[in-house]
């Protein structure tokens, strides 16, 4: 069996514990090795990133993907907003997304003699969050003072669509243009269902809270994602839309950079991407009978990561996320807001919280999620009483302790949740790249399964979800 | 139903006096007064937004001496009542609708019929929307809207700008024009019909 992959580190942040308090990370525990994506699925492409060549690589393809991109439009005197959003910091460590933002500023000036250019970061309910990294990655000298985070109670702007008056963030829209920098990764599949992924901060990062609340709460949860290309599509948005630039993502890393002056003809390779690739990863995850479900990233609790599949998905795992003909996933707000005050849902078809997580050892995850529903419903133990306290004082998880147990260690809680589960499968969500560390009878599973998978999600799967979608022509 | 642990402190000296804290503010417990931010404690919910917002780093939030129960007594109005009003905003009574706070439609409803007349109210009184401030406007103006309110959003504010559209009230060439892109309105009106008419599960103390 393969050694573990070394995890992503802890950073340092106002949504988590101090990076000194993570002391030990699951995948240094004994029994514990690691499944290379490829291993499991052959056909996954290759990867620009992690490479030789680092974010070199990312600025190289970035580069290339522009120089089919109209930027005629952008005149010297103008203004041009780069809107980025938190997740991308996210992906593989966060330097590639930093590096693609940084060359896209860099090659805009370059070919259109713009010097006002801006970064805009919207953000997802941590509303410093890409104020961090910001600073972190740099982004704040690379745009010369002119970059900052931006959340959805700043002051709005009215939308007019063809739905009615939707509310976006006015300061992504102070500018002349605007470009959409995001990546392809499917992250919360629970809500946009792969529908219009690409389209999707228009609706949510770049949007205010009136339009954020219209998508979770007014319009269910497959017509949802409209509220992102009803923004998208009106004449406010159409008449200062440049151009999209995507960093393209798989489970396994970076494929590419993929740019596009329309939005819709990226979406729908992105949608190929995500169904494909992402689809066949979390059926896989479908697949798996019983496991301890570690979560060790620096990350919201839903966010962690594991082969590009989160923690809120795999809690899903037991449906069929892309299959649009199941309305409510295991997880996702629409269903969480449908359980009653006995604790079960209101109607009878609403499916459980995925039955195979016995345990979630919560060794390292940030704040600033509503995440109670899973320590309700998941029985969870969360490592060292500094992690307990910073969530008793986070407005958005102030009765996720009601629920939790919490453990001194990281040895201590596994050993627990081994005894008291009976399962010896793990499953780490801690962003390694590449592959994924697991337990060994896990990793066997995997491996066993994946095959199966492959074939049924290309014969069956695949062709219902993309028809479904639209993109099957 | 919240418990409120934090309370929102000004760092005088830093302040700038920029307003921003007063604009985002849910409850309306934060007010510039001689280019000073001051916090009024008994209103504040912790719910954090004026100290992740503030462009001055001046506020923190502190833990409370004792904490605050915030409430309202759905028992203290006719149930009938509560069950109307939600199933007219289209909501199930029980459904949650702060996700933060786990506020049941009903505890808002049970607000407004004893007497809150805007979002700003509502969420002192029950502590919806003090969690992520982001998710749950909506529902809250659905339901004052049901109740034949009409709020006005604080003068000057961003605290909120107005209702927006419903799956029900999605134009039928809308719904045609996007019917191959995998928006299912029609459908998601048939499941969110069955939540509203759904029965209660009935234990009312929560
Ligand atoms: S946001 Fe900060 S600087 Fe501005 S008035 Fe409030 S406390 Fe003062
Ligand atoms: S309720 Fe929230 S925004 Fe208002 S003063 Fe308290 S912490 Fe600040």
């Amino acid at each position: 069996m393969r050694p573990p992959i070394t995890p992503i580190p802890p950073r340092k942040s106002q949504y988590g514990i101090d990076p000194s308090l993570v002391k030990t990370r699951v995948s240094e525990l004994p029994g514990m090795t690691s499944v290379l994506l490829k291993e499991l699925f052959p056909d996954l492409p290759e990867v620009i990133y992690p490479g030789e060549e680092g974010v070199a690589a990312v600025r190289k393809a970035t580069e290339a993907a522009l120089q089919k991109i109209d930027m005629s439009k952008i005149k010297p005197e103008h203004s041009v907003n780069i809107l980025a959003s938190h997740h991308g910091f996210t992906l593989l460590g966060g330097e590639p997304y930093a590096e693609m933002l940084k060359t896209l500023k860099d090659v805009i000036e370059a070919r259109t003699g713009c010097k006002n250019i801006r970064l805009r970061a919207g953000v997802g309910l941590r509303f410093r969050e890409t104020e961090e990294y910001i600073k972190r990655y740099g982004l704040d000298k690379h745009f010369g003072g002119k970059a900052i985070g931006v959340a959805p109670i700043d002051q709005g702007i009215p939308i007019e669509t063809e739905i009615g008056t939707l509310y976006g963030i006015r300061k992504i829209y102070d500018a002349d243009w605007i470009v959409h920098a995001h990546n392809s990764d499917v992250r919360e599949v629970h809500f946009h269902r792969q529908v219009d992924r690409a389209v999707k901060p228009f609706g949510m990062s770049y949007a205010r809270i009136e339009t954020r609340s219209t998508y979770h709460q007014n319009l269910g949860p497959r017509a949802a994602n409209f509220t992102a290309r009803a923004i998208f599509d009106s004449p406010f948005v159409q008449g200062k839309f440049a151009f999209a630039s995507f960093l393209t993502v798989a489970p396994n890393g970076i494929i590419g950079v993929d740019a596009d002056n329309d939005l819709y003809a990226l979406n729908d390779r992105v949608t190929q991407i995500g169904c494909r690739y992402y689809g066949k990863m979390m059926t896989l995850f479908g697949e798996i009978d019983e496991c301890i479900a570690a979560l060790d990233f620096p990350c919201p609790v839903v966010y962690v990561f594991s082969a590009g599949v989160i923690y809120a998905n795999f809690a899903g795992a037991n449906t069929d996320l892309y299959d649009l003909d199941l309305p409510l996933p295991a997880y996702t707000w629409y269903t969480e807001a449908f359980y009653g005050k006995a604790g079960k849902p209101l109607l009878k078809d609403i499916p459980p919280l995925n039955p195979a997580i016995k345990m979630c050892v919560h060794n390292y995850a940030w704040t600033g999620y509503p995440s109670a529903f899973f320590s309700e419903h998941i029985p969870t133990v969360v490592v060292g009483q500094e992690q307990a306290d910073l969530f008793n004082r986070d407005p958005q998880n102030l009765t996720y302790m009601k629920h939790a147990v919490v453990a001194e260690t990281t040895e201590a809680a596994m050993e627990f949740a081994y005894k008291t589960t009976g399962t010896r499968k793990v499953l780490i969500f801690d962003g390694a790249m590449g592959g994924i560390n697991v337990s060994e009878p896990l990793a066997e599973l995997l491996l066993k399964k994946a095959p199966a998978v492959s074939e049924r999600v290309e014969s069956e799967l695949l062709p219902k979800w993309l028809r479904q979608r639209g993109v099957d022509r | 139903m919240k418990v409120v642990n934090l309370l929102a402190a000004v760092a005088a000296e830093k302040c700038r006096g920029c307003k921003t804290c007063e604009k985002v503010c849910p409850v309306l417990a934060i007010k510039v007064v001689n280019r000073k931010a001051v916090v009024d404690a008994e209103r504040c919910r912790g719910c954090a937004a004026c100290e992740q917002r503030c462009p001055d780093y001046a506020i923190t939030m502190v833990k409370r001496e004792e904490p605050v129960v915030v409430k309202v007594d759905v028992s203290a109005v006719d149930y009938a009542r509560v069950e109307d009003l939600c199933r007219r905003a289209r909501l199930n009574p029980e459904q949650i609708i702060c996700y933060c706070t786990a506020t049941r439609a009903e505890e808002v409803a049970a607000a407004i019929l004893q007497g809150a007349r805007s979002p700003e109210e509502v969420s002192f009184l029950t502590g919806a929307r003090t969690g992520c401030k982001v998710e749950c406007i909506q529902p809250i103006l659905r339901l004052l809207e049901a109740a034949g309110i009409k709020p006005e959003p604080p003068r000057d504010g961003w605290q909120w700008y107005g209702r927006t559209v419903t799956v029900w009230e999605i134009p039928e060439g809308v719904k045609h024009k996007y019917a191959t892109r995998g928006f299912y309105f029609d459908e998601d009106i048939k499941l969110l019909d069955r939540v509203v008419a759904a029965p209660v599960q009935g234990r009312r103390d929560s």
